[in-house]
């Protein structure tokens, strides 16, 4: 028992097997995503930045309701439409952003089918040089958000 | 038109000192960090120029505008001196390398070493020990714990691997007889072999005691990141840091330059009596001499990002019970062969092919040891229940 031990410990067997793994490391082709030139796509469950479509919305204010730090502040008034009937208008829908925990609640408490709020728009560039201005969304901010490269169409989860 | 050799002396001293911090810059420290970066399964740093190849200007401009600090009780002129002393000694051990054969510019025959000294060997150790001084000096006087636990450690592992790698190179003179450089090279050419071959125990000594003399992994323990805040110079910041990072290059070149020139041929071609490898003898000889000392640096670099740092007692232990021990039977085994076999090339090639022999066989051995050993443990293993 002790020959072969010191068989091992003389012939350095162990450091061998440990250059060996480094060493076709070495050679090993690297997966690092090279972050401004290449980019990664997040995955479809993937929580982003937030969009609103505002036709969808029925102002029912249960997103507002459900979010745990109560940073969506909604207002609205009744109007009457053509057909003389009321009609729910927003004032204002604002998501204080910089607070906000991405937990998603929001978009399971929306009633409508499909969602009128929802995170997975594979969004990650959020960084901003003034928190107050850049990370606070207005409606306009919050529906504008058709023009941004990484954001994709919505889909909708089938839930049964 | 022939001019002095000392003209020539100072040019070579010039190019050296010129050259050799500017390689340790650009080229060692971005090949070690993008190496390293490779086996670690990562990039390294490739934004600073195509390929990164301009970090090291990044890295000087960075170190010499840094702030350049000295701590309020510390020994002012000692932590001046200490990053000094790292450099220089270091620097002056070039002087005695021989990095190539005599080469002829118009009527001057020029030899490729700054000075060949008889004791050139001898110089070399004595120089690279006083190196040390500036890690000791540098971590006492900063007057910070860890730095004093730096340096001390610094001493005490080179105290031990000094003892070692004299004790190899030793067996080196019994073949070579001779402790000037440039003698060491042209013997081995007149043996026909390198003294690689017949000092494969001396080589694997003296390169491990020369890791360890220039505190890199994995016996970077004066430096210990992990446990003393990076150690001697946790308080040196700036040009007085970037002395420290150049001194422990150079020392790193210099190991390999003397492992090149005492067991690889130096400027030699491989085995440049073969017939059938004659046309290797179409590159210059500083170029293999080069490429040899870039494989040592390379070595250094894996090293480093294989193995993990030893224990402050498994270091001495190692020192001290297994490479003084072992030393001193290889110088032994290495007196007896050339007594006994006349001549003085005859011992060295039987003492090449044991080594080798004996090597290959234990290696083998413990080969087949691990498979067998591997075997059993996966018998042992119970067989999924089929259902």
């Amino acid at each position: 028992m002790a020959l072969k031990k010191w068989l091992d410990k003389l012939t350095l067997l162990d450091l061998f097997d440990g250059l060996s793994v480094t060493g076709r490391h070495l050679f090993k082709k690297k997966v690092t995503i090279e972050y401004p030139e290449q980019k990664k796509l997040p995955s479809d469950r993937f929580r982003g930045m937030f969009r609103l479509d505002e036709e969808r919305c029925i102002k029912c204010t249960l997103c507002a309701i459900e979010c745990p730090i109560n940073i969506i502040y909604i207002d609205w008034h009744n109007e009457k439409n053509e057909a003389g009937k009321n009609e729910k208008v927003l004032d204002r829908f604002d998501v204080d952003l910089k607070r906000c925990m991405f937990c998603q609640l929001c978009e399971e408490a929306c009633p409508t089918v499909p969602k009128s709020i929802w995170l997975t728009t594979k969004t990650y560039e959020m960084a901003a040089y003034d928190r107050n201005e850049s990370l606070y969304l207005d409606i306009r901010k919050l529906t504008d958000w058709r023009e941004a490269p990484n954001v994709k169409p919505f889909t909708v989860v089938e839930r049964g | 038109m022939t001019l002095s050799p000392l003209f020539w002396t100072y040019v070579k001293v010039v190019l050296l000192v010129a050259t050799v911090p500017a390689i340790v810059g650009f080229v060692i420290v971005l090949a070690e960090r993008r190496i390293m970066g490779f086996m670690q399964a990562r990039l390294g740093p490739n934004r600073v120029g195509p390929q990164g190849v301009l970090q090291g200007l990044a890295d000087l401009v960075k170190l010499v505008t840094k702030e350049d600090i000295t701590p309020a009780k510390a020994e002012k002129a000692v932590h001046f001196l200490a990053p000094v002393l790292a450099v220089i000694p270091a620097l002056t051990a070039l002087a005695v390398i021989p990095f190539g054969p005599p080469v002829r510019i118009g009527k001057n025959m020029i030899p490729l070493w700054v000075a060949d000294i008889n004791i050139g060997l001898l110089f070399l150790l004595a120089i690279t020990s006083i190196g040390v001084y500036g890690i000791i000096l540098g971590g006492w006087s900063s007057n910070n714990k860890y730095s004093l636990l730096g340096g001390l450690r610094s001493a005490a592992q080179l105290v031990s691997y000094e003892v070692p790698m004299g004790l190899a190179l030793v067996s080196v003179l019994l073949m070579s007889r001779s402790l000037s450089l440039v003698e060491i090279v042209r013997r081995q050419e007149a043996t026909h072999l390198w003294f690689f071959f017949p000092g494969m125990i001396a080589f694997f000594i003296y390169f491990v005691a020369g890791v360890a003399e220039t505190n890199r992994n994995p016996f970077d323990l004066p430096e210990a990141e992990s446990e003393l805040v990076s150690g001697f110079n946790t308080e040196y910041s700036g040009v007085k840091f970037a002395f420290f990072f150049l001194g422990e290059y150079t020392a790193m070149i210099i190991i390999s330059c003397v492992a090149v020139t005492v067991f690889f041929g130096g400027w030699l071609q491989p085995f440049p009596h073969v017939k059938a490898l004659q046309f290797l003898g179409l590159v210059p000889g500083a170029v293999w001499f080069l490429l040899k000392v870039g494989g040592f640096i390379f070595a250094y670099i894996w090293f480093r990002s294989t193995f993990p740092r030893y224990r402050f007692d498994q270091l001495m232990a190692l020192g001290w019970k297994w490479l003084i021990p072992i030393s001193l039977a290889n110088i032994l085994v290495v007196a007896f062969a050339i007594l006994l076999f006349p001549g003085r090339t005859t011992g060295l090639v039987w003492l090449s092919w044991a080594f080798s022999g004996v090597f290959v066989v234990m290696y083998l051995l413990a080969k087949l040891r691990q498979k067998l050993a591997k075997r059993d443990r996966l018998a042992a293993v119970p067989q999924t229940v089929e259902s």
